[in-house]
C-alpha cells in the first residue's frame, strides 16, 4: 500500500525527524528474493526490504488489518511483517505497528503515536506530525489525476517533484468529472522517447480506466511500466481515486453478500462504475495468485455476461514476474485500436442519429 | 423441492440424515471426481482455490441430476471462503442452471437471521409442518451420526499403521460408513457404531511395530477430504505412519458456535498461541493453527509435519513461508503439499515415500 498512502507516512517520519530512505526498485527479474510462494507483490516486498537492511535503523512495514471502519485487507498483510522479519533475519528493527480501523475513528491517530513512541517521539510531536501529515497527504490526493497523467511514473511519488497544473480548464478535476462533460481535447505531455504519439488521429485522448490494487498499478517492477506505456500511446489514465466511496458502494449494494475487503471493493465497484460508461476503455490489473483478484474477476466477467455485455471494452491483465513489455505493448496496442474504432462507430450513430 | 449440499469428507452422510429424519427431499451428489474436478475447472478461473472450484463441481452435477435448492456453509472474513456463495451464484446464472440457494450463516447476528429469514421465505411454504417440527431431530441425529463418524475415521488412523494386509483398514472403513450410513434410529446407531468399531479392532495387527507420529496440518477443505489431497491419511497410513489432525467437522462447529468445551477448542487456543512466536496477528482461516500445531507437535515428539494447502490459498501461502522456518527451528522434517486439480496422484505417492524414508534415518540416527 506503498502507493497509497506514502504521501501520508512520508511526511510523518520526517516531521518526526528521520530521514526517509525509499528502495530504490528491482528492475531485473534475477533480482528477485524467492522466500516464499506467494504474489508478486509480496516477493518484491521480501526483496525491497533486503535491499534496504543495510541502510536503514528501522525498517516500517506496518500491518495493515484495516484500512475502513467496516472493511478488511487481504490476509497476506496481515502476515506480511512477519514474512519480511523472517526472511530478514531477526536482528532488524522492523515497525510493524497494527493499524486496524475498524476500532473506531481516533485509531489511525493512535497507531501513529505507537509508531511515534517507537522512534522515541512523544505522543504530542506525533500527534502535530500526524495531522501535518494527513494535511499534505490531502493536498497530494487533490492534485493527484493532474500528477499521474503528467509525471513520469518513477518521480510519482517523489515528493519534492512538483505537480504540474492541468493544462485543461480551472485546476484538479473533481470527482464527478467522469459523468457527462465532454473533456476538451488536449495533449498528453509525459510522452516517452519511444513513443511517437498519433496526434493526428487523437481528437481527445482516448479516456482509460486503470484498475486494480495500487501497487499493480504504480510499481513498476509488477506492471513493467505500463503506465509510460499507456501515456505514450496517448491515453488519459484514469483510476479509481477518482471516485468517491458512494459511487463505488452505489455499484454494488444490489450485491446478495458485502464483499468485505476494502481494495477488493474498489475494484469491482469502480470498474462497474466505468464500465457503465464514462470511459473509452477500461483495464484491470491483477497479479498472478493473488486471491483476491481470482474471485472477483471471475465474478466480473461473468456479472457482465449475464447482464449482456457493456458498451466498454475490458482488458485484463495479469502481472507476474516473466511477464515482458513486448508482448504487453501488443496488448495495449490492440486494446487501443479496439477503443478507436468503438469511438468512431459511436460518433457515426450520434451523427446517424441527429441526420434522422 | 430436492435439497443438495457441497460434498466434502464423510459429511454427506450426516446431512444426508438431517434431510432424511426431517423428511425433506434430498439429491446426494455423486462422490468428487475427475468429472467433478473438470466441470469446475472448466467453469472458474485458474487462481481460484481448490475447494471453489470441487464445490462448483458438486454443485453442477446435483443441479443437473434435478437439485433445485442449494444449501450452503458461509463464512466471514478474511478467506475466500466468505465470499464463494457471491461468485458461485452468478456463475450457475451465467450457465443457465435454475437453482435456489439457502446459506447457513456464520454467525448468530442479527443481520443474518433477518437475510435466513428472506431466503427462506419461498422454502416455508414447500416445507409441511411436519418437516420443521422434525429438524430439530434431524439435526441433532445429524449431529450424532457426525461424531460418529469421527470416532471411527480416528480409530481408522490409529489401527491403519499396523494393518497386516495392505489396504484392509480402508475397505473396512468403508463398510463401518455404510453402516453408520445406514441406521435410521438412535437405537440402530448405536448398533452400528458398536459393531463398526469391533470390525476395526478385530483386524489383523502387527502390534510390535513402532509407528512414526504424523501430524496432519494445514486449509480444512484439503485435510478433511480424501478426494481432494488424493488419500494422503490412507496413504500415509499404510506406510506405516500414525496420523493425526486436529481438523474434524465437529471442531469447526463448535468453534462457530463459541462453545469452548474443554477438549477440542481448547486444543486450538493452544495452537493459536504457540504460533504468536511466528506470527503476530490473526492470519486467518488456518493459518495459525497450521503454525501452531506445528511447533508444539514437534516438542510433543512427533516425527513429522504434513501441511496441505491448495494452490494460491492466501492464509496458508503466508504459513507455509513461515514454516520452512519453523521446521529448522524445531528440527522437524515439514512437508509441504499443494493441491489443484492436475492428476498428481502417483506425485504425491512418492513424496510420501521419500518423506516416510526420511523419518526412518532420522529415527536411526537419533
Amino acid at each position: 500500500m506503498f502507493y497509497r498512502y506514502f504521501p501520508l507516512w512520508h511526511p510523518f517520519f520526517e516531521r518526526l525527524g528521520w530521514r526517509v530512505v525509499v528502495s530504490d526498485g528491482v528492475r531485473q527479474k534475477e533480482k528477485i528474493v524467492y522466500f516464499e510462494d506467494s504474489c508478486l507483490p509480496m516477493k518484491l516486498l521480501v526483496t525491497h526490504a533486503m535491499q534496504l537492511k543495510e541502510k536503514v535503523d528501522h525498517l516500517f512495514v506496518p500491518r495493515l488489518v484495516s484500512l475502513h471502519r467496516t472493511y478488511i485487507m487481504c490476509p497476506k498483510f496481515r502476515g506480511a511483517p512477519d514474512i519480511v522479519r523472517l526472511a530478514m533475519g531477526r536482528n532488524v528493527s522492523i515497525v510493524d505497528e497494527t493499524t486496524d480501523l475498524r476500532k473506531g475513528g481516533m485509531s489511525l491517530l493512535q497507531t501513529f503515536q505507537k509508531i511515534g513512541e517507537k522512534l522515541g517521539a512523544s505522543r504530542q510531536e506525533s500527534k502535530k506530525a500526524f495531522r501535518e501529515a494527513e494535511e499534505s497527504f490531502n493536498k497530494f490526493q487533490r492534485n493527484w489525476m493532474a500528477r499521474i497523467n503528467q509525471v513520469p511514473t518513477r518521480q510519482l511519488f517523489e515528493m519534492d517533484v512538483p505537480t504540474p497544473a492541468l493544462r485543461r480548464v480551472q485546476g484538479c478535476p473533481e470527482p464527478h468529472w467522469t459523468q457527462g462533460q465532454s473533456p476538451e481535447p488536449y495533449m498528453v505531455q509525459g510522452a516517452t522517447p519511444s513513443g511517437e504519439v498519433r496526434r493526428e488521429e487523437i481528437g481527445s485522448p482516448l479516456r482509460v480506466a486503470l484498475i486494480g490494487h495500487p501497487y499493480n498499478l504504480f510499481d513498476i517492477d509488477v506492471n513493467k511500466d505500463l503506465l509510460t506505456l499507456a501515456k505514450s500511446l496517448g491515453m488519459e489514465i484514469m483510476t479509481s481515486d477518482l471516485l468517491s466511496e458512494k459511487e463505488i458502494d452505489r455499484e454494488i449494494s444490489d450485491l446478495s453478500k458485502e464483499i468485505y475487503w476494502s481494495s477488493g471493493r474498489e475494484i469491482v465497484g469502480s470498474l462497474f462504475h466505468f464500465l457503465s460508461g464514462g470511459v473509452d476503455g477500461a483495464i484491470f490489473l491483477t497479479s498472478f495468485k493473488c486471491g483476491i483478484d481470482a474471485l472477483l474477476q471471475e465474478f466480473i466477467k461473468r456479472r457482465l455476461k449475464v447482464r449482456g455485455g457493456s458498451p466498454v471494452p475490458l482488458l485484463v491483465l495479469s502481472f507476474d514476474e516473466h511477464t515482458g513489455r513486448e508482448g504487453l505493448t501488443t496488448r495495449l496496442e490492440a486494446f487501443r485500436d479496439v477503443m478507436e474504432e468503438q469511438k468512431k462507430l459511436r460518433s457515426s450513430n450520434v451523427k446517424v442519429q441527429s441526420s434522422n | 423441492m430436492k435439497v443438495t449440499f457441497p460434498r466434502l469428507g464423510s459429511m454427506h452422510i450426516f446431512c444426508k440424515a438431517i434431510a432424511e429424519t426431517a423428511g425433506i427431499p434430498y439429491i446426494l451428489p455423486p462422490e468428487t471426481s475427475r468429472k467433478t474436478l473438470t466441470l469446475g475447472v472448466l467453469h472458474s478461473n485458474e487462481c481460484i482455490c481448490l475447494p471453489f472450484k470441487v464445490i462448483l463441481g458438486n454443485f453442477i452435477e446435483a443441479l443437473q441430476m434435478g437439485a433445485d435448492t442449494i444449501v450452503m456453509v458461509g463464512s466471514g472474513p478474511p478467506c475466500r471462503l466468505g465470499l464463494y456463495d457471491l461468485v458461485q451464484k452468478v456463475i450457475l446464472e451465467d450457465m443457465g442452471l435454475h437453482y435456489r440457494w439457502l446459506t447457513i450463516p456464520p454467525r448468530l447476528t442479527w443481520q443474518a437471521i433477518w437475510k435466513n429469514h428472506e431466503e427462506t421465505k419461498e422454502l416455508r411454504k414447500e416445507l409441511s409442518a411436519r418437516n420443521i417440527l422434525l429438524f430439530p431431530y434431524g439435526l441433532w441425529m445429524g449431529w450424532k451420526k457426525m461424531m460418529a463418524c469421527e470416532t471411527l475415521e480416528q480409530l481408522a488412523l490409529k489401527v491403519r499403521p499396523k494393518e497386516i494386509k495392505k489396504g484392509e483398514t480402508q475397505k473396512r472403513l468403508k463398510k463401518a460408513l455404510s453402516w453408520v450410513d445406514e441406521a435410521k434410529a438412535p437405537k440402530a446407531l448405536q448398533q452400528a457404531v458398536r459393531e463398526a468399531k469391533a470390525l476395526l479392532q478385530e483386524m489383523e495387527q502387527d502390534r510390535s511395530r513402532v509407528p512414526f507420529k504424523v501430524a496432519m496440518v494445514g486449509e480444512l477443505y484439503t485435510v478433511m477430504d480424501p478426494h481432494i489431497n488424493r488419500g494422503v491419511e490412507q496413504k500415509l497410513g499404510e506406510l506405516g505412519v500414525e496420523v493425526t489432525r486436529t481438523s474434524w467437522f465437529s471442531t469447526h462447529i463448535l468453534r462457530t458456535l463459541r462453545r469452548n468445551r474443554a477438549d477440542q477448542a481448547s486444543e486450538r487456543v493452544r495452537f493459536f498461541e504457540a504460533s504468536k512466536a511466528y506470527l503476530g496477528y490473526d492470519v486467518g482461516a488456518e493459518c495459525n493453527v497450521s503454525i501452531g500445531e506445528a511447533v508444539l507437535r514437534s516438542k510433543e515428539g512427533y516425527d513429522g509435519i504434513v501441511h496441505l494447502m491448495p494452490f494460491a490459498c492466501m492464509p496458508e501461502t503466508t504459513a507455509s513461508g513461515i514454516l520452512t522456518r519453523v521446521g529448522k527451528d524445531c528440527d522437524i522434517p515439514i512437508l509441504t503439499l499443494i493441491l489443484d486439480e492436475q492428476e498428481i496422484e502417483g506425485r504425491i505417492q512418492t513424496l510420501l515415500e521419500a518423506f516416510v524414508e526420511m523419518l526412518e534415518w532420522k529415527r536411526k540416527a537419533a
